[in-house]
């Protein structure tokens, strides 16, 4: 009995250091920056230290098409991690041409996540040709912000302080210019420089709540609306509501220094607001409703972001590897009310329908609009700073600035993106 | 027995050349008929497929982006090559005249020349800032230069020259020190004076120079990217996309590697069309032997 007990002990002591070997690395490749990528770099080092088997080591890389670009090449010759956080929208591109993993049910089921855990959606923009892709994470919409201390002296909120519900493009119109008039200060501030993206979501989205799709079957569909939008949107500027050519920092700082009514940006601003407003440097009170309805609905853009697995080549992953790589994911799904404070939706429904998500502020004053969000169109030259977005943000901004007519904008837009509608799918 | 001589000179030669005929096969011949052969298959960034034959080409001469990044990349060598040319002549003459402050000066003329792109870059993003930018502190105004339609593409074109005319300058210092003395000496006894001087001495000997500045002026002009890319990234609205910059879109943004092989294909036809249309100029003016 006792030997037994000591060959035993002899035995369990030779595996320890095994078994310590054995800790898997997963190497995670991320595109967040600013507060998304702190949140991010906590939930990694809360999940290393609630447990040994599996070390996540990430890696922040610069956001945008370099990021994607990295992505695809490093995939394909098998170099890159076992991680990466991507656009949903980029779903149609990455895992059309090759450079995903897909993610099979029971390899899901085996850390405990299913299809139905997620909002159906989110869940649904993971799926590419009838398999799973990517974990999705969370939602960002774009959200109409506003100043209480400048809509105040405009007029424009309620009884309790609130913004009175703002329907129409004239009535959005007339709010900025009732800001303008009754403070000097701007209407509207966003993002409208050369190379701005923010113009495209607008766009999008203004266009989705006129039931008109930018590109459908491989063509433009968006006909005369798309120019009138556009003209309606550069109407701010050319009023003097907005200032164009302000860049991404330049026009948040409009915002956060108290010097414009209303913003429209994503949801991704709001952790800045919060922070503020907990140091008392923010300087005015401030509140957030979905994109109104200024059209026919209130369908607003978003895009999710997801963790999908490279294919790496002719190096696929183990099966141990990818159970740590999933166990990673999970423990980020489950403790994704974190995220939300980072102003997203999280997409994990445990946590998205939890009562501390849904009292979360200031996250409850826009959940609304997560039940009308449009993507980019499907697409392997659509989402988040791909092919098409790319085009768009050299030529939407123009008319903003009175560079360009809306006409003369979409036309070279058009022209510029051709060639783009007309090719097949690449495979990498 | 010149025969026998020569075989016994060419294995030596042969063996001094290797090394730079081994790499230039390696990194540049190679590479370049890849190129080629890639501007023929229908390929994404990382997987070469399908031979399309010319089909790549035949969307090239009909695509209006190529055409149109084509002029910004001639537009951008308008602005720069002969002031570049002219500036480097003027401030190397500068040079060689002040005896004493010479060396500074050379020194002050070149220093930029030695600068990464990307602190070049930096320099003039900050100088032409629409607020803070010294430029606009001078001449009292707000202006987005790098925003501008008109001023965009000017505004590379002086940050360049700023930042490469140093090396032109060395080029004529070289061909203006090597003119000898006694040319000067003699036309001083005839009684030549001043500009005399250079039109009929420093002139004539320096025109071979400033040909070959010009060439390789005009090659290094239409090779433009970083600066755009980093300063304008194109924009406004593509007025200052120039033809590598289209290029680099088309392979990476738009993963299409067969396109993009077409157009540097095409652009170095130019470029090589280009360079024999100055050399035949060359010729015909007499700059040349």
């Amino acid at each position: 009995m006792k030997r037994r007990t000591l060959i035993g002990m002899l035995a369990l002591a030779s595996m320890l250091p095994a078994r310590a070997a054995e800790v898997q690395v997963v190497r995670m490749w991320t595109l967040l920056s600013g507060g998304d990528g702190a949140r991010m770099r906590a939930l990694v080092e809360e999940f290393n230290a609630s447990q040994q088997a599996v070390r996540v080591e990430s890696t922040t890389l610069k956001w945008g098409e370099p990021f994607y670009t990295k992505l695809i090449t490093a995939s394909v010759v098998g170099a890159g991690p076992d991680l990466a956080t991507i656009h949903l929208s980029r779903l149609p591109n990455l895992a059309g041409g090759g450079v995903l993993r897909s993610i099979a049910p029971a390899e899901l089921a085996a850390v405990g996540l299913a299809g139905d855990d997620f909002l159906p959606r989110q869940w649904t923009k993971s799926q590419h040709a009838g398999r799973t892709y990517a974990v999705p994470l969370d939602q960002h919409p774009l959200v109409l912000y506003y100043n209480k201390n400048l809509a105040g002296k405009a007029g424009l909120l309620d009884a309790q302080g609130n913004l009175k519900p703002i329907e129409g493009m004239d009535a959005l119109t007339d709010a900025l210019r009732r800001v303008k008039a009754a403070t000097g200060k701007a209407g509207l501030t966003m993002e409208s420089a050369q190379s701005s993206y923010a113009i495209w979501r607008l766009w999008l989205s203004l266009l989705a709540q006129q039931g008109l799709p930018v590109v459908a079957n491989g063509r433009f569909a968006y006909g005369p609306a798309g120019e009138a939008t556009l003209a309606r949107i550069a109407g701010w500027f050319q009023a003097g509501y907005a200032t164009s050519g302000m860049d991404y920092p330049a026009s948040t700082s409009q915002f956060m220094g108290g010097n414009a009514g209303f913003m429209i940006n994503g949801v991704w601003e709001v952790p800045e607001l919060v922070r503020g407003a907990k140091a008392g440097t923010l300087g005015f009170e401030y509140g957030i409703v979905p994109l109104p309805k200024l059209y026919a609905d209130a369908s607003t853009w978003a895009d999710s972001h997801g963790f999908a697995l490279p294919a790496n080549g002719d190096k696929p992953m183990s099966a141990a590897k990818a159970h740590a790589v999933l166990s990673f994911v999970a423990y980020v799904s489950r403790h994704s009310l974190g995220w939300a404070e980072g102003g997203h939706i999280p997409a994990y429904r445990p946590v998205a329908e939890s009562p501390e998500a849904l009292a979360l502020q200031p996250n409850a004053q826009y959940a609304a609009a997560a039940h009308s969000v449009v993507y980019d169109p499907d697409g392997w030259y659509m989402g988040a700073a791909g092919p098409l977005e790319a085009i768009a943000s050299k030529f939407l901004p123009a008319p903003l600035a009175g560079q360009l007519t809306p006409a003369d904008a979409l036309r070279r837009f058009e022209t510029e993106a051709a060639r783009l509608l007309k090719k097949r799918a690449p495979q990498y | 027995m010149t025969s026998i001589h020569r075989r016994r000179e060419t294995l030596p030669a042969m063996l001094l050349l290797a090394p730079f005929l081994v790499a230039f096969l390696l990194f540049f011949l190679v590479p370049a008929l890849q190129t080629f052969w890639l501007s023929l298959t229908d390929s994404s960034l990382t997987r070469t497929s399908a031979f399309v034959g010319l089909a790549n080409y035949a969307t090239l001469v009909q695509d209006p982006s190529f055409w149109a990044a084509l002029g910004n990349t001639f537009y951008f060598s308008l602005l720069t090559v002969v002031p570049l040319t002219v500036l480097g002549l003027v401030m190397a003459l500068l040079v060689d005249r002040f005896t004493r402050a010479g060396a500074w000066l050379q020194g002050a003329f070149f220093l930029p020349f030695v600068l990464p792109i990307s602190v070049m870059t930096l320099i003039a993003d900050w100088m032409l800032q629409p607020t803070s930018g010294v430029v606009n502190y001078l001449l009292g105004m707000q202006r987005a230069w790098f925003a501008d339609v008109h001023w965009a593409m000017p505004m590379v074109a002086i940050g360049t020259i700023w930042w490469t005319v140093g090396f032109n300058m060395l080029m004529f210092l070289a061909g203006l020190r090597n003119i000898p003395r006694e040319l000067y000496e003699a036309a001083a006894l005839d009684g030549a004076r001043g500009f005399a001087l250079f039109r009929h001495i420093t002139w004539p000997q320096l025109r071979p120079v400033a040909w070959t500045a010009l060439v390789l002026q005009l090659i290094a002009s239409l090779k433009i990217f970083g600066q755009t890319y980093i300063m304008t990234t194109g924009g406004p609205y593509n007025t200052t996309r120039v033809t590598l910059h289209y290029m680099y879109e088309t392979a990476f943004t738009q993963s299409d590697a067969g396109y993009a092989a077409a157009i540097a294909t095409a652009f170095v036809i130019v470029v090589v069309l280009l360079s024999l249309l100055q050399g035949w100029i060359a010729r015909r003016v007499g700059g040349r032997p």
